[in-house]
Formats: C-alpha cells, sequence, structure tokens
C-alpha cells in the first residue's frame, strides 16, 4: 500500500461513527512493512483523542518478523498481536511450508518475544482447519492448551482466495468438520473439567446470542456477517471492500464487491451498488428461508460467502455451507445445554459473557 | 442513628454541632460551624468563658456533669458521657435525646433524606411517615459541613431519597464536594428515575462516586408489586434501573429474603441474569425483625438454613453472569461453609449485637453478628459457634 493511501485510509478509519473501534492489520505479513504500519498508528493515534474514540489495534502476523524494537513501538501504541497456530509443530508446518520448514519454531519463538515485552494477554492465535487438521482434534486442542492460547476457534477452512483451488485437497466436507469439531469441543470441556478454562470461539458466539442479553458484538453471525456496516477491509490495491472475506474474492478475479477507492468518503461508501446488494441479501428478516429458521433472529444470510460457493449474492440459503454450519452448530449446542451438568452449564454460561 | 440520654438549655431544637476538646478547639474553630467544647472541670470551664469573653457565639459547652449544666445559661447535658471528639450531634433537649448522626470510629453511616417513601413494603424495618420533612435534608446538609474527618462510605437512605427530588443531587454535591474521597450509597426504590426528566436532573454530569442499591422483589410485577405493596412499582423500578444504566451508574440490586422472595429467588436471579446483566452485584439480605416485619412475621421469619439449596444455586447463577453476589445479615453460622466468600460482615455497628453462642465462635469477628432487634422479634435460624480454625478464606 502507498504511503498515501495509507494516511487516506487512516483518515477514513476516524470518519467512522462508532466511539470504539478496532484497526486490524493484515497482510501478507504486516511487520515485512512495519514503517507503514508505524505510519498508521500514529497518524490514527494522533488524530483519535480529540475525537474522543477508543481504538483498539491488531496486528495479524505469523511474528517471525518480530524483534524487540517493534515490540516498543507496539507497546507504545498498545497494539495487541494476532497470531496463526494451527495445531502442533509437524500439522503447523506442514500448512504452512517456508524455506526452512520452522513456520512453527519461529511463531512460538514470536509469542514468546512479544509476551516478554508486551504482557502474557498481548498474543491471540487462529487456527485454520485443513484435511489434514481433521485427524488431530484433542493435539490441536492441546497445543492451545500448552502454550497457554486460552482462546481458540474451530474454523473450517474458508472456501476463499488462496486456498479454494486446492479446497478439493485442502478443505473438509461438512460432516467430517463436524465430526472434528465435536471430538475437540470434547477435549476443551476436559481441560475446563481440569481447571484450565480454555474458551472455543465459535460456541461462545452461539451461546452469548442463546444466553445473554447484551450482545459481544461478534460480526459472524451478524446482518452480512457485517460486511460494510460493522466491517470496512481498505486493501493494498488501493480499494476498499465490505469484508476480508469480499478481499480475498477480489484476489481471485472477482472484483463485484468492490465499494471505491481509497479516499472516498463513508457516505459514497454505503451508496456503492455492492453495500444494496449486501442489505437485500444478508438480512435474515428479508429472506424467506430464515424468516422460517427457528435461529433466524439470531443469525443471518452470508452472501459474500455465497458468492464464493455459487457465484452469486442471492444463492438458495438453504444450500450454502454457511448455513448448514450455523444450524448445525445451534443444534449441536441446544442439545448440549440440555445435557449440561451443573458445572459445564456455568462454564457455558461464562463463555456466553461479552468480554470487554 | 445512635441516640443517647442528654438535655439542653438554651440552644434551638435540632441544633448541630461538632464537639470538640478544648485541647483542640484553637486548631478546629471555624467561623461557619458550630462546636461543642467539651467542659467537665475547672480547667475547662475557664477555657469556654475566655473563648465566649473572646465573642465566640458558636461554642457551647457539652458536659457530662449536673452541677456545671446547671451553672450555665447555655449547655448541653450528655448524662451517659457517651460523645467523642469529632462526632456530631443533634440536640434536641426537650426530647430528652442527643442524636449522634456522625461518629469517626464507626464504619456505616447514613444520611436519613426523608422518612417518606412510595412504597410499604411487608418488611420494612422503619415504617415512613407522610408529613413534610425538608428540614431532614437541611440537616444533612449541615451534618455533610460538620464531619471533620472524611468518612470513606456514607449511605443515602429514607424513606425513599428520590421524593426528595433535586435536593438530593444538592446533598449529594454537598457530600462529594465536601469530602473529595468519599463514596457515597444511594438506598432507593428507583421508581423516581422511571421519569426521565428527575433522571437527568439527579444522574447528569454526577462524579462517579456514588452507587445506586435498588432491591427488587420479583421476575414478575406480581410478585414484586406484592412485597412492596404498590401496584405498579415493578414497572417503575425496573424502568428507573434502565435510566440508571443508560447514565452509566454503578448499581447494586437488594434482594431482602422475606419467604415469598426466597421461594422465588432463582426465578428472580435467572431474570436479573438476563435482564439487567450489567448490574454490578446483587445483595441477597436477610430480614431485619423490627417495623413492619413484626407484623408480618409469616412473611418474614425463617430459618436461613433450611435455604441453603436456593442460596446456593442464585449465588453460583450470578457468578457464571460475572455478578457478584455479596449475602448479608445472615450469621455465617447459618450459612453453609462454601457460601461465606459471599459474606459480607453487614448490620450497622449501631445495630449489631452478639450472643452467648459467639462467645465460643472463632469467626465471630469476620460474622456480621445479629441485628438488636432480634430480641424483641426472632434469630435468622439457629445458632452455633464455629469451634475449629478457619484460616484465610476471603471474605
Amino acid at each position: 500500500m502507498s504511503p498515501e493511501d495509507i494516511d487516506r485510509a487512516c483518515d477514513s478509519i476516524l470518519d467512522a461513527p462508532g466511539k470504539a473501534l478496532t484497526v486490524e492489520f493484515q497482510g501478507g505479513d504486516p511487520l515485512l512493512r512495519f514503517d507503514l504500519v508505524e505510519r498508521a498508528l500514529d497518524r490514527i493515534s494522533m488524530r483519535s483523542s480529540d475525537r474522543q474514540k477508543r481504538i483498539q489495534f491488531v496486528v495479524a502476523s505469523t511474528l517471525h518478523q518480530l524483534t524487540p524494537d517493534i515490540c516498543k513501538s507496539l507497546k507504545r501504541y498498545g497494539v495487541v498481536l494476532s497470531t496463526s497456530i494451527d495445531g502442533p509443530q509437524r500439522l503447523h508446518n506442514k500448512n504452512r511450508p517456508i524455506r526452512g520448514k520452522n513456520a512453527y519454531e519461529r511463531t512460538i519463538e514470536g509469542i514468546a518475544l512479544a509476551r516478554e515485552h508486551l504482557g502474557p494477554g498481548s498474543v491471540a492465535a487462529l487456527m485454520t482447519t485443513t484435511r489434514e487438521s481433521l485427524s488431530y482434534p484433542e493435539e490441536i486442542v492441546d497445543e492451545y492448551v500448552k502454550l497457554q492460547l486460552l482462546d481458540i476457534s474451530l474454523r473450517p477452512l474458508s472456501p476463499f482466495g488462496f486456498a479454494n483451488s486446492r479446497s478439493a485437497v485442502l478443505g473438509a466436507a461438512p460432516q467430517e468438520f463436524f465430526t472434528f469439531y465435536e471430538r475437540a469441543f470434547e477435549r476443551i470441556l476436559h481441560w475446563n473439567r481440569e481447571g484450565i478454562q480454555i474458551r472455543e470461539g465459535q460456541a461462545a458466539i452461539v451461546l452469548n446470542k442463546l444466553l445473554h442479553s447484551i450482545d459481544a458484538g461478534y460480526v459472524d453471525l451478524q446482518g452480512s456477517c457485517g460486511a460494510g456496516t460493522a466491517v470496512m477491509v481498505y486493501n493494498y490495491d488501493g480499494f476498499i471492500y465490505p469484508s476480508d472475506e469480499a478481499r480475498m474474492l477480489a484476489e481471485t478475479g472477482d472484483t463485484s464487491l468492490r465499494l471505491g477507492r481509497i479516499g472516498a468518503s463513508l457516505s459514497e461508501l454505503k451508496a456503492a451498488s455492492p453495500m444494496l446488494a449486501l442489505a437485500k441479501h444478508g438480512t435474515s428478516s428479508l429472506n424467506l428461508v430464515c424468516r422460517e429458521c427457528t435461529y433466524g433472529g439470531f443469525c443471518s444470510p452470508d452472501p459474500v460467502m455465497a458468492k464464493a460457493q455459487f457465484g452469486r449474492l442471492d444463492a438458495p440459503v438453504g444450500a450454502t455451507d454457511h448455513c448448514n454450519r450455523s444450524i448445525w452448530l445451534f443444534d449441536f449446542l441446544l442439545i448440549r445445554l440440555k445435557e449440561a451438568d451443573p458445572v459445564t452449564l456455568s462454564m457455558f454460561r461464562n463463555w456466553a459473557r461479552p468480554r470487554q | 442513628m445512635r441516640r443517647t440520654i442528654g438535655a439542653s438549655n438554651g440552644l434551638p431544637s435540632r441544633h448541630i454541632g461538632r464537639v470538640v476538646d478544648s485541647s483542640a478547639i484553637a486548631a478546629e474553630w471555624v467561623p461557619d460551624l458550630n462546636f461543642l467544647l467539651t467542659v467537665n472541670n475547672a480547667e475547662e470551664l475557664s477555657c469556654l468563658e475566655s473563648l465566649q469573653r473572646g465573642g465566640l457565639t458558636n461554642v457551647a459547652p457539652i458536659t457530662g456533669c449536673p452541677t456545671i449544666f446547671r451553672q450555665l445559661d447555655v449547655a448541653v447535658l450528655d448524662t451517659e458521657k457517651a460523645l467523642l471528639p469529632g462526632d456530631v450531634v443533634a440536640v434536641s433537649g426537650s426530647q430528652g435525646f442527643l442524636h449522634v448522626l456522625y461518629r469517626e470510629e464507626d464504619k456505616h453511616h447514613t444520611v436519613f433524606v426523608t422518612n417518606r417513601c412510595s412504597s410499604n413494603c411487608i418488611m420494612c424495618s422503619q415504617p415512613p411517615t407522610s408529613h413534610e420533612d425538608r428540614w431532614l435534608v437541611d440537616e444533612g446538609l449541615k451534618v455533610g459541613r460538620h464531619i471533620r474527618k472524611s468518612p470513606a462510605v456514607v449511605g443515602f437512605t429514607g424513606g425513599e431519597p428520590l421524593l426528595a427530588g433535586r435536593d438530593l443531587r444538592i446533598l449529594l454535591d454537598e457530600m462529594l464536594t465536601g469530602h473529595p474521597d468519599c463514596l457515597v450509597e444511594v438506598l432507593t426504590n428507583g421508581r423516581g428515575f422511571a421519569n426521565p426528566e428527575l433522571a437527568n436532573s439527579i444522574l447528569q454530569d454526577l462524579p462517579p462516586r456514588v452507587s445506586w442499591m435498588v432491591p427488587l422483589y420479583g421476575h414478575a410485577d406480581f410478585l414484586h408489586d406484592f412485597v412492596v405493596q404498590t401496584p405498579g412499582a415493578f414497572d417503575e423500578t425496573i424502568a428507573g434501573l434502565l435510566a440508571l444504566q443508560d447514565h452509566q451508574q454503578v448499581i447494586q440490586i437488594r434482594l431482602v429474603l422475606v419467604n415469598e422472595v426466597l421461594t422465588e429467588i432463582e426465578a428472580i436471579v435467572e431474570f436479573i441474569c438476563r435482564n439487567l446483566p450489567f448490574v454490578a452485584n446483587v445483595a441477597l439480605m436477610g430480614c431485619e425483625p423490627t417495623g413492619f416485619a413484626l407484623a408480618n412475621r409469616s412473611s418474614c421469619e425463617t430459618d436461613y438454613a433450611d435455604w441453603h439449596q436456593s442460596l446456593t444455586a442464585a449465588s453460583s447463577r450470578l457468578v457464571d453472569a460475572g455478578i457478584r453476589p455479596i449475602i448479608m445479615n445472615i450469621p455465617l453460622c447459618v450459612l453453609p461453609r462454601h457460601l461465606w466468600s459471599h459474606a459480607a460482615h453487614s448490620i450497622s455497628d449501631w445495630k449489631r449485637v452478639y450472643v452467648e453462642e459467639c462467645r465460643s465462635c472463632s469467626v465471630a469477628d469476620r460474622c456480621c453478628g445479629l441485628f438488636a432487634s432480634h430480641e424483641k422479634g426472632w434469630r435468622p435460624g439457629r445458632l452455633s459457634p464455629i469451634r475449629e480454625e478457619v484460616v484465610n478464606e476471603p471474605i
């Protein structure tokens, strides 16, 4: 991204109406151009205080390029780090082949360095599920426990971008993923009974909706998954997209969800034609299938995912992976809630609470 | 509020003053406060006389000695020699009492904002009166100014403090500005805040040192309205709680554990966790056996030992929701051991007593004890001293 686009993107971000914003830097790996990240951190911090906005910065990175100097800078701006851990060493390195075959080791070093400089809670991790992962649910959970990463999110492989062309090889059929999820979930319960309070993110989203009256603000099941309303993505190609998934679609040649060039005003972006289409096809009350669905009040269609899967925003909702997986997860958790012993119920209620 | 026997001459009724002894008067004296100078011997008497010769009109003598009292035209008699330096005292000589409105060594301090109330609770420990009592607000303002050593916490109570309207805000401002480190806890049924104008006039730009303690006795109107004996109260209290949250106030919900509430306590707590998850804590309070509670004994008398299961379930539900349960006014020996960590050292100093069983109890020093009024009412359960050494359990 050009320095000029960085500046323009920062200024647009501060025009967003929310009082509490999260600004996440993604790549590639943002640490490879930390000069640009610093430029943005500085510009936003300088200009956010007099607008009375609370900004949480996140840098998503393998942490391979993390240095003590970078840590010092991150600390100054209160940045937290989001990294990837797919599971134990062998699995992680297989998913993420780099020249030295040591992606796992270098991320572990990065986590240690970050914790040393930024505190024990400064790093969160996300995992990517591949066909290879499906055989190791317990090992993956154990890895998170070992690394003291007590928030794990068991997500299926996304059908987007780079992974899409190979998803027949890497991705998981729904039923295989569900079996994987159940086993991993069981393992998470095991650790909780042992006193290790590890939490599964997808379940937390659903439990928050089922059990708590204050929405935790997760965008995953919001209308259009919050695309363009709760999220805006400023891409290195100079364009703005309504979500990370929409950006990944563009990566594969489908640029139909572009909202405009970086520098466009928020009102221009809101009026862009993809936004109207997303609103129309991403609202459960406007969708006949969702209106009939028990979970319609908690969930909504994901037109961006539908486009990735079927090439159109208005693909029949019931056929989408997003719908099948959401219904399965709601069903699964309601059954677990019904059968929960007092200790498990207490844990579920805890997961349902919004984190600040 | 402590009350002690006394008398006065030459002072207006409800004269407010701070007790001070002759060694401290020079340092403490200011022109716009009233002082009650301890005079119990000839030396102190001459100190008084020299001050009065100097033209100090805001110093009156207080004495434990009837002879000295009779000698003086203006004087207060502290018959029981109960007053201490720093006490802020209301002199009601004609009634034969002195009221200690503030005592530095006490942990629990109270400002009675009004004795009027909009509810009529079945267990009310202090039945309301209906006459106009604006003088209580004036007295509260005076007490605030007369306090020498700022309290850590002051409770504002009534009656129903919101009936004082804007005067409540004036009282709050006096206490908060006069005592910059002091926290204020207001005990209110919250119903007044259902009126957005009143809510704004009291809550707008309020310093963040105030918390609100609002009783809720039901998960539905029929139960709450029964306990407070006022139709429509539930809806107003809920609206008031939401208004408090709108103004980002700290809220404690209070449940007085009468039998009707105990029967439904799990449903009430579920209601709170579901619909009012923003409250900071929920107090589960033993009932004080006095006032209307005596008249409604079948609702109010209970053995809390019979309710262990409900109290445990309610407490865990609150903990899971991130809301702290605080158990008050139930002695430790009546509670199961696993609830001790939620039990508070409650019951105001001046109302708290210990009984024969407490003498051999190893945890009496951290137990709330009993309401003094239990002697004319009943005990909260069967008491039995805790004998073994229990160390390092947080309270």
